[in-house]
């Protein structure tokens, strides 16, 4: 361990530069910048940034360095493909960290972004980089010179803030309070092995402490397993935000698809019930990729095929993103009191609260005084954001595309925000190693105690990660609190 | 390589042992405090050869234990080791004092084992005194230092002055190269018993007050700690025919590496008795509460070595253990270890006669509290050099620890460095990965202490690779190679069982054999036979059921010899059940090293630098005076950015001013320890201007 000739030292310096090349973790993060243009800039660091490369493209030959090359990106589990998008492979020590590094631009919706770290997440030796990280490993390796160093600090401090903000938002309701729960269980647990440890049988910290710690153990195993397994349902389908546009029949359910796509993809007919099948397409709004969904006009259909029909919308509505209510205007202006439970029928049952934009189609057909109406009950704050458009005429259409791109931005989250995909898939991960730790503890418990304590240390950190670490007083405070030791 | 001795080319040779004041005397190292901590700083200077002074108050206090009669336990006994490894005293005195060896945590696995002893207080004070009159080099002087002397600051270094020597009780100087303070409980140590105080360091032992404020004068942030002692009992008046008894360890294991065996015969070995607190306890201590000053008031005490009176407030309505422990092989006096208490001493007599086995015991001593200042460790560096005087160092209880190991192995750190001060070389530190005095002292100097630091296991991140099986191979070497208070003899022992733990991994590696004809050798361990590869011996040493004896058995030739050398089969067997976490942890031990040598100048004014800071991170920076990028992520609150911030800026200056003047860098050949990665780097910088 200890360097004394010159060939350990030469050693030791080239591990310093190439950050001990065979022991180090790769890290992977999203890289700012770039949201509203719809490519996000995935990039790895470390030593097995190769071989991430070669699996998510399904390729052995990596591109030539530093040139720019279109590949397919897949999940190396299940083949499954993620996107199309542009690879860049910087082999140490010319990249920005000085380690081998590798790029991915991919379309920048939160499904396809988080269907790559998520893949980048399962392979070996790979992990979410941790704030700043990055740019530490630049600075470690000698990196960064002074131009490029300026302004970093804000940005990383941005960046940081951020994604302190953004974890904060996610600790507050039931998630938050659950992961707070997890977390103070596990540092009793950790804190009453760690009593047994440093007290003897002669200091009154009995035997049927560690049965506690297994029991506890126990549960929190249980739980963890729970809400991984849970949390698959909820992920968001790839390829983009999905808008679904949902209302009653001839309410220009079509009309409005076919003017954001500004072409006609959807037969539009003035017949009530036309679209039976689920008319889906994809498109750009306002730099966010989208998969828009035209549903059949929900009402009791007697005809079967409008059923199945009726039946599939109401499906695609349950996984929607975002809902475009559209609603006939002319239809509900004599009584704009209607519009709350008009838009009631329309959407899904809740929870969870979807977004939603309600879409008042037709409104070249009102009259001056009905508008004013209308938009007075559009304006209670019990009702989603609303707007007034014609697809006929196209008035409305500037304030809708506004409206539905703030929507978007909302849900995709701004990347130079802080990932929401990524803190999701970090907080995944976490709890994944959280509960492989705790598996490990349980089968080596008959083993060596520390051993076993320092699975039990292991979990506590990667839970730490998403709540916050402790530090050795913490656990001594807890340990002095709830057993009487002293001499 | 020998050791570097200190040449001292004005002064003519040491002195005789009992040195009477002089004028003129001068010295390289001056140790005021002849406890556990100064007696391992004084040996260990005088070992690296500097010409050391030892100032106690009383030579015959020498080596006192001043508290509970043993050294060692769980995470003790392993600094004990470490203190060892750097061929320090007490666990060598130890091996010759003891009467009573039991290693705590056996079934808890090597790791955490505890090593402790009851120890002869007698024997002990006798080893130790003569230990240290007869140490070259070393000269022990009676009296107290009232004064510092100082001088102009070294340019090189922070600080506001330069210590030059000590003025002594009598008026008399002695010029020093380096001082360390270790001073104990005695600053301005309070004794109090019942309502009553006096000064006092000890019972019957004067306080040091010039000394205390000579520091406050200096500027140094001071804090007031407290700790207690129980009364003492006569042994002839216990009736232990009725309490539990405790044997020690049929087979004791010394501390020492370089001990064989202790000097006690197991047999002859003396055993402690269990006895426990009751109700009337309880009633006549809450009766009495007003007549308790010690608890009542707001100094800060130990949680794990509280007085009887605040177990019994914490946790009302439980019996507490009580364990009675013999002072010496020919003492009447038993200490009644958990029962420290600071009531008024007929009150102390009342409880005691209310316990089981103590009805009819006679107090020989009061029990009593002591409180003391002590000085803020995060003023120091991490070789315990006070930034703001150089050369002054402070080590032991003085800085806010508990224990008489925690003082030896910060005693003798600081005695190694002030030795390697005064010879100009660079300090010898030791980091969080690799010791627990790391860990110890790097908890002190950067995140403070409000109550007496005590060490834990669970202190230590790494405690799967520190070890005190492994603490010889981690440390001896270093001190050997760097410090020049290590003997050669412990070096050469280490390096060859170091080598042969090293070839023994590699011959065990070798051995191989398929998983049936494992099972069929070894009935006892459950091997998967779908595994058709051939499975290393290696591997099957994990097993719990597995030693190297067994193993010798089926290899004969390759492993016999080993076998036989019992330490190093039972290393070797530690060694690779820890073998697959400890390299796990490795990666994580590499982060903490690299953030460690990323130095931080010593003198950075963190209110005037020109770098992107908020002013809460300057304050905290300022107050923790954090040495090196990992000390920064330690301090609570501090914020990546604020660290990156930070690096750019030192680089940034670095770059303009042509290097920041680190101190104690001299050329040196390994480049670890103070490297500063900031420096050139051999690649050229990325071309690719992006944001992060």
């Amino acid at each position: 361990m200890r360097a004394g000739s010159c060939g350990s030292l030469l050693r030791w310096l080239a591990k310093r530069s190439y950050g001990c090349a065979q022991q180090r973790d790769t890290v992977f993060a999203v890289s700012s910048g770039h949201g509203k243009c719809g490519v996000a800039v995935i990039r790895t660091s470390g030593p097995a940034s190769a071989t991430a490369l070669r699996r998510l493209t399904g390729r052995d030959e990596l591109p030539r360095p530093r040139a720019v090359a279109l590949r397919r990106i897949r999940d190396p589990g299940s083949a499954e493909p993620l996107d199309r998008g542009l690879v860049v492979w910087f082999p140490g020590p010319h990249s920005f960290t000085g380690e081998d590094c590798a790029e991915l631009h991919v379309h920048g919706g939160p499904a396809v972004v988080s269907g790559v770290l998520q893949a980048l997440g399962r392979l070996p030796g790979l992990r979410p980089a941790e704030p700043g990280e990055f740019t530490k490993r630049a600075f470690q390796n000698g990196k960064l010179d002074l131009t490029e160093a300026e302004g970093l600090g804000d940005l990383i401090h941005a960046e940081t803030e951020a994604q302190r903000r953004q974890a904060l938002r996610q600790m507050e309701g039931e998630l938050g309070q659950l992961y707070q729960r997890w977390s103070q269980e596990l540092t009793q647990a950790l804190a009453y092995i760690e009593a047994f440890i440093d007290f003897s049988e002669d200091d009154n910290v009995e035997e049927d402490v560690l049965t506690r710690v297994d029991t506890a153990v126990a549960q929190l195993d249980r739980e963890l397993r729970g809400h991984l397994q849970d949390g698959r349902r909820g992920e968001r389908l790839r390829g983009g935000v999905h808008v679904v546009i949902a209302g009653p029949p001839n309410a220009g359910k079509s009309s409005l698809l076919n003017l954001l796509c500004q072409r006609p993809a959807a037969i539009v007919s003035p017949v009530p019930g036309t679209t039976r099948d689920v008319v889906e397409t994809t498109l750009n709004v306002g730099g966010y990729p989208v998969v828009l969904s035209d549903t059949a006009g929900l009402r009791d259909a007697r005809d079967p095929v409008e059923q199945e029909g009726v039946s599939r919308a109401r499906d695609r509505l349950q996984q929607a993103d975002l809902v475009l209510a559209v609603l006939d205007a002319a239809e509900l202006a004599p009584q704009p009191g209607r519009l709350a439970g008009a838009l009631q029928a329309v959407l899904p049952p809740s929870p969870p609260p979807r977004p939603c934009l309600l879409v008042l189609n037709k409104a070249d057909l009102l009259a001056e005084q009905s508008r004013g109406a209308l938009q007075q009950a559009c304006a209670g704050d019990t009702l989603p954001p609303a707007c007034l458009l014609s697809c006929m005429t196209r008035e409305g259409t500037a304030t809708l595309l506004r409206l539905l791109g703030g929507q978007l931005q909302h849900i995709c989250g701004d990347p130079l925000v802080g990932s929401p995909s990524l803190t999701q898939t970090r907080h995944r991960l976490h709890l994944t190693s959280c509960l492989d730790a705790l598996g490990r503890y349980h089968r080596g418990r008959a083993g060596d105690l520390v051993l076993a304590a320092e699975e039990l240390r292991l979990a506590r950190r990667h839970l730490g990660r998403i709540t916050g670490q402790v530090g050795a007083e913490d656990i001594l405070d807890i340990v002095f609190r709830d057993f009487c030791i002293g001499k | 390589m020998s050791p570097p001795r200190l040449l001292s080319l004005r002064l003519p040779p040491p002195w005789s042992r009992r040195a009477g004041s002089d004028a003129a005397a001068r010295y390289d190292v001056v140790v005021i405090g002849g406890g556990h901590a100064g007696t391992e700083a004084a040996a260990a200077a005088a070992r690296g050869g500097a010409r050391t002074l030892l100032v106690t108050h009383k030579i015959d206090t020498i080596g006192q234990m001043s508290c509970n009669p043993s050294f060692g336990g769980i995470g003790k006994g392993h600094l004990m080791r470490e203190v060892d490894a750097l061929d320090g005293l007490c666990a060598r005195l130890c091996d010759r004092s003891g009467v009573h060896y039991k290693m705590l945590n056996r079934r808890k696995g090597p790791a955490v084992w505890g090593l402790r002893a009851q120890v002869d207080r007698k024997l002990y004070k006798e080893n130790m005194q003569k230990e240290i009159l007869n140490t070259p080099f070393l000269t022990v002087h009676e009296g107290s230092v009232e004064d510092l002397l100082l001088k102009e600051p070294e340019s090189e270094h922070p600080g506001k002055c330069q210590v030059s020597g000590v003025l002594l009780g009598d008026g008399s100087k002695v010029h020093a190269g380096s001082v360390i303070l270790t001073t104990g409980t005695f600053l301005r140590g309070m004794v109090l018993i019942g309502l009553e105080k006096h000064p006092a360091g000890r019972l019957g032992d004067q306080s040091s007050t010039g000394l205390a404020q000579t520091l406050e004068k200096l500027g140094f942030a001071v804090g007031r700690l407290k700790t207690g002692t129980p009364p003492r009992l006569a042994k002839d008046t216990i009736d232990f025919s009725i309490l539990a008894r405790q044997w020690a360890d049929s087979h004791p294991v010394p501390f020492s590496f370089l001990s064989e065996t202790v000097w006690i015969k197991p047999e002859d070995q003396l055993s402690c008795y269990l006895t426990y607190t009751n109700p009337k306890v309880e009633k006549i201590i809450h009766d009495n509460l007003y007549l308790n000053n010690h608890v009542k008031e707001t100094t800060k005490g130990p949680r794990y070595c509280p007085s009887l009176e605040s177990k019994v407030l914490r946790f009302p309505n439980r019996i507490h253990q009580l364990w009675l422990e013999p002072e010496g092989l020919d003492s009447n006096i038993i200490y009644p270890q958990g029962m420290s208490m600071t009531l008024p001493p007929e009150l102390q007599e009342q409880v005691i006669t209310c316990i089981q086995g103590l009805e009819k015991a006679k107090m020989v001593q009061p029990g009593y509290g002591v409180q003391y200042d002590f000085l803020d460790p995060r003023q120091l560096t991490a070789s315990l050099e006070s930034r703001l005087v150089q050369r002054l160092f402070f080590a032991g209880q003085i800085n806010g620890t508990t224990g008489y190991e925690e003082a030896a192995a910060q005693g003798i750190i600081a005695g190694i460095n002030a030795c390697l001060r005064v010879c100009g070389k660079p300090p010898f530190t030791i980091s969080r990965t690799e010791g627990y005095i790391g860990v110890l002292i790097d908890d002190l100097t950067t995140l403070g202490t409000s109550e007496p630091y005590r060490m834990f296991t669970s202190r230590v991140e790494f405690r799967a690779f520190l070890r005190p099986d492994n603490a010889d191979s981690r440390l001896t070497p270093r001190g050997f190679e760097e410090t020049g208070c290590v003997s050669r003899q412990r070096y050469e022992r280490t390096s060859q069982i170091k080598a042969a733990i090293e070839e023994g991994v590699a011959v065990l590696k070798s051995l191989q054999l398929p998983p049936s004809k494992w099972s069929s050798l070894i009935p006892e361990i459950v091997i998967s036979s779908s595994r058709s590869s051939p499975v290393r011996a290696f591997d099957i040493l994990q097993y719990p059921e597995v030693n190297m004896e067994l193993l010798a058995r089926i290899f004969p030739e390759s492993l016999g010899k080993l076998a036989e050398w019992r330490e190093l089969a039972e290393r070797l067997k530690i060694e690779v059940v820890y073998k697959l976490c400890t390299s796990n942890q490795q990666q994580e031990m590499e982060e903490v090293r690299r953030d460690e040598a990323l130095r931080l100048p010593e003198n950075l004014d963190y209110f005037t630098i020109n770098a992107s800071l908020s002013q809460e991170m300057r304050e905290k920076l300022d107050s923790n005076r954090p040495q090196t990028i990992g000390a920064v992520s330690r301090i609570p609150g501090i914020t990546p950015a604020a660290i990156l911030n930070l690096l750019r800026f030192v680089k940034t200056n670095r770059q303009r001013t042509g290097g920041i003047k680190v101190p104690f860098r001299t050329g040196r050949s390994l480049p670890e320890r103070n490297t500063d990665v900031l420096g050139k780097s051999e690649f050229q910088s990325s071309n690719l201007s992006r944001a992060f």
